[in-house]
């Protein structure tokens, strides 16, 4: 009885690691080619919520009196100059896509 | 049965191997039947070990002596609830239920993140299957918790009776949750390390891994505490043993990770410094187990047959080794091009605070280490005891108290000293205050107790700091949306809860910080030999003598129960009933304070020993504050919830930002 449950168990792990050996693939590839716009892209959306979130952060402590007047407008304009230049950068990305170009001949690591 | 244990554990290990193999393959080779295959592997091997546990626990509750596990840790009169406990009591069993756990936080990771194809994905999964082979191996071929006895005796020797409380029950699976919770973390930071995918993607998908597992090791280590207090009967809940410590360490360096990654989040720098804190972090989990399993180490928490301390130092150094040697690889990917903004800023605070979490975490590794060392080198095993670590970490574990007040009222980015003034008039002048009204209470006689006195003035301070913040907050919000107090507190909370989970975690801190300054501080205790009618003054309580008890609670357990009335103000307000439980086989009796806790102080009293005459022995302490220790956890508990509960706000942020690199670039990779 115990030798044929160890049979059993050994004949349902052979099958479920066995079956994706020999069954048809629908991909080709395990992953899509690393595109460095892509990366770049979504480092950048990633970096331009952090950046309206850091000024939201920023208002909150002007309201609750933890920066004087001049570094709160300091601040601002700073980290609107650093949003403007994100969201250039993502426009510059968005445009090139449209228009077919790429950004980088590089590529980085593709699988 | 057990055959089947047996066996299931072989063929997880043989399915683990073939599963880091054929990921490795697939990955390299771009082969995607044999990454389809390899990727059955983690559920397969979650899915034997759960056979093995179960049939191991089955031994346990059908009382299966013929393993030699079952006849060590259990026997026929043991409760089914210490049977369960049993299981991870000694250390085949431990090491099968940290594999269990290990099995299954992978399988989870698996599903979190099967359908996203992202590329650290399968070398995670290789991660997490060359730590859980490291396990397998163990158990199958250095300690088996399936060793069969020749002859099955009738009984079994028993759970050691400190084991045989409930706080032992939930401490080891709790810092169980928390020391292998931290493995997800790691797999992913190498993974990230391994495919240069450096930016703070694997944070962001780790970071809910973090927060539970830091939630579990903080957790663990409080009810460890509790159990030393209730079990141990020498009066105290922390001893700086080097089993504590090791729990310790892990929570102080993930406690430092978790406030330097914010700053990674906000400003894309420190990423060596964060990759190598959560790389410290789980070498700090495994240091830990080599600890206990080393055998190098003397300790009530250490297990019996520590035998496996080659094999973790071994293991250890393999970790250390690829963990620095990935890092030196990827360092000019690592580099951060962005600077502080000023020196005066919320992140230089995190900054220092990660300086002082280091630093109490490597005084307190040197002296867990030292007595190692000492012997190895001179041949002298020198004991390194509290004296020791209040030196070095309370001046430190002050700073650290002063720095959770002054962190939340420093501006992110940029402050100035004329608002940080502002800001601070209140809990300074709080702080002030309050040391006037304590300055005539509280006894100023020694050097701790002024580093008390020293606590709770920073405590009231760092108080006031964190309600301040609270209490601007909410008014910030009445006045924009001229909403009430408390819904503008309420909507405050819940919109920002990372933030004021945060706090109230900190103010669990300040509570601990209190209770523990308080106990240590002011505790005091006395002996004496008491006959029937006779009474023993300690404080404001008089405890009289009234009687002693024997009773038989099962066939190998003798109760001794002590019964003292307790009066104070000339009133009796309760009966103490401290206890000697002797359990058949054992050499020493066991025993069990009893405790009457309130905010103010306990009274903790041991039956100390007893006499024929009817007198008996008892040591009492009062021991002020304590209960301030597990309240701190509660508050801990219910800020990390609020903390770690889903945001809808960002789950919404990041569908949109998807959805965005869909339309901007097809397929998404994310």
């Amino acid at each position: 009885m115990v030798h044929f449950f160890q049979l059993l168990f050994v004949v349902v792990i052979l099958g479920l690691v066995g079956i994706p050996l020999f069954s048809p693939k629908t991909i080709k590839n395990l992953f899509v080619s690393r595109d460095p716009a892509l990366e770049e892209y979504k480092h950048l959306l990633v970096r331009k919520e952090e950046v309206l979130l850091s000024i939201k952060e920023l208002e909150f402590d002007f309201k609750t009196g933890k920066l004087s007047d001049s570094d709160y407008a300091s601040m601002k304009e700073k980290l609107q100059m650093e949003a403007v230049s994100i969201l250039e950068k993502i426009d510059i990305l968005e445009n090139n896509k449209k228009t077919g170009k790429k950004a980088s001949s590089e590529k980085i690591g593709a699988v | 049965m057990n055959d089947i244990g047996e066996f299931a554990l072989l063929l997880a290990l043989a399915t683990a191997i073939y599963g880091l193999v054929s990921y490795v393959m697939a990955v390299k080779g771009n082969r995607v039947d044999l990454y389809f295959s390899a990727d059955k592997t983690p559920v397969i091997v979650f899915g034997c070990v759960f056979v093995s546990s179960a049939v191991l626990l089955r031994a346990f509750m059908i009382n299966d002596f013929s393993l030699q596990y079952v006849w060590a840790y259990s026997n026929i009169e043991l409760e089914t609830f210490y049977k369960i406990s049993s299981f991870w009591g000694g250390q085949k069993g431990s090491l099968l239920f940290w594999t269990l756990l290990l099995t299954a936080y992978t399988t989870i990771a698996y599903y979190q993140n099967k359908k996203k194809r992202l590329e650290v994905f399968p070398y995670a999964m290789c991660v997490c299957l060359s730590i859980t082979i490291f396990f397998l191996l163990l158990l199958n071929f250095s300690t088996n918790p399936f060793e069969r006895l020749p002859l099955p005796p009738e009984d079994g020797r028993g759970l050691n009776p400190l084991l045989q409380n409930y706080w032992m029950v939930i401490h080891p699976p709790t810092l169980y949750l928390g020391y292998v919770g931290f493995t997800i973390p790691f797999a992913f930071a190498m993974a990230a390390l391994i495919t240069k995918n450096l930016d703070d993607s694997w944070i962001r998908l780790t970071r809910k891994w973090t927060l539970v597992s830091w939630f579990f090791l903080c957790m663990g280590n409080l009810f460890g505490a509790q159990w030393a207090y209730v079990e141990l009967g020498w009066g105290g809940y922390w001893a700086w043993d080097p089993v504590e410590n090791a729990a310790f360490m892990p929570l102080l360096v993930a406690t430092a990770y978790l406030h330097s990654v914010m700053i990674q989040e906000r400003k894309d720098m420190m990423k060596v410094w964060n990759m190598s804190l959560i790389l410290l972090t789980f070498v700090m989990t495994i240091f830990g187990t080599f600890i206990t399993r080393s055998g190098l180490i003397q300790s009530v928490h250490t297990f019996d047959e520590a035998t496996l301390g080659y094999y973790f130092l071994g293991f250890l150094f393999f970790v250390i080794l690829c963990s620095a040697v990935m890092i030196i690889k990827r360092l000019s990917l690592l580099k951060s091009k962005n600077e502080l903004d000023s020196f005066l800023s919320r992140e230089s605070s995190f900054l220092f605070n990660n300086l002082l979490l280091l630093g109490i975490a490597f005084a307190t590794f040197w002296g867990t280490i030292f007595p190692i060392i000492s012997e190895a080198v001179r041949g002298v095993k020198i004991t390194v005891g509290p004296p020791f670590y209040n030196q070095v970490n309370v001046p430190i574990g002050l700073a650290l108290l002063a720095l959770i007040g002054i962190g939340p009222l420093i501006a992110w980015r940029k402050a100035s000293w004329g608002n940080l003034k502002k800001n601070f008039k209140l809990p300074v002048i709080a702080g002030l205050i309050g040391g006037a009204i304590l300055f005539p209470i509280v006894p100023l006689n020694s050097k701790a107790e002024l580093f008390t006195y020293a606590t709770f003035i920073l405590c009231i301070f760092v108080m006031v700091c964190i309600l301040s913040e609270f209490y601007k907050g909410a008014m910030a919000r009445m006045q924009l949306n001229k909403e009430p107090f408390v819904k503008a507190l309420g909507i405050l909370i819940w919109k920002n809860k990372r933030r004021y989970g945060g706090y109230l975690v900190h103010i669990g801190v300040v509570c601990i910080f209190a209770g523990i300054a308080g106990s240590q501080a002011y505790s005091v205790h006395t002996e004496k030999l008491l006959k029937i009618g006779e009474t023993l003054e300690i404080r404001d309580y008089t405890l009289r003598h009234k009687d002693l008890k024997a009773i038989q609670q099962t066939d190998i357990k003798t109760r001794i129960i002590a019964l003292l009335e307790v009066e104070k103000d000339g009133k009796v307000i309760y009966v103490s009933k401290p206890e000697k439980e002797i359990y058949k086989g054992q050499n020493q009796p066991v025993s069990e304070v009893a405790l009457h806790s309130t905010w103010k102080e306990d009274l903790y009293v041991i039956l100390a020993d007893y006499r024929e005459d009817m007198s008996i022995t008892i040591k009492v302490y009062v021991n002020p504050m304590v209960s301030w220790l597990w309240k701190g956890g509660l508050i801990i508990a219910i800020g990390t919830l609020i903390a770690m509960w889903p945001d809808r706000l960002e789950r919404r942020r990041r569908l949109e930002r998807m959805k965005k690199q869909e339309l901007a670039f097809s397929p998404a990779q994310e």
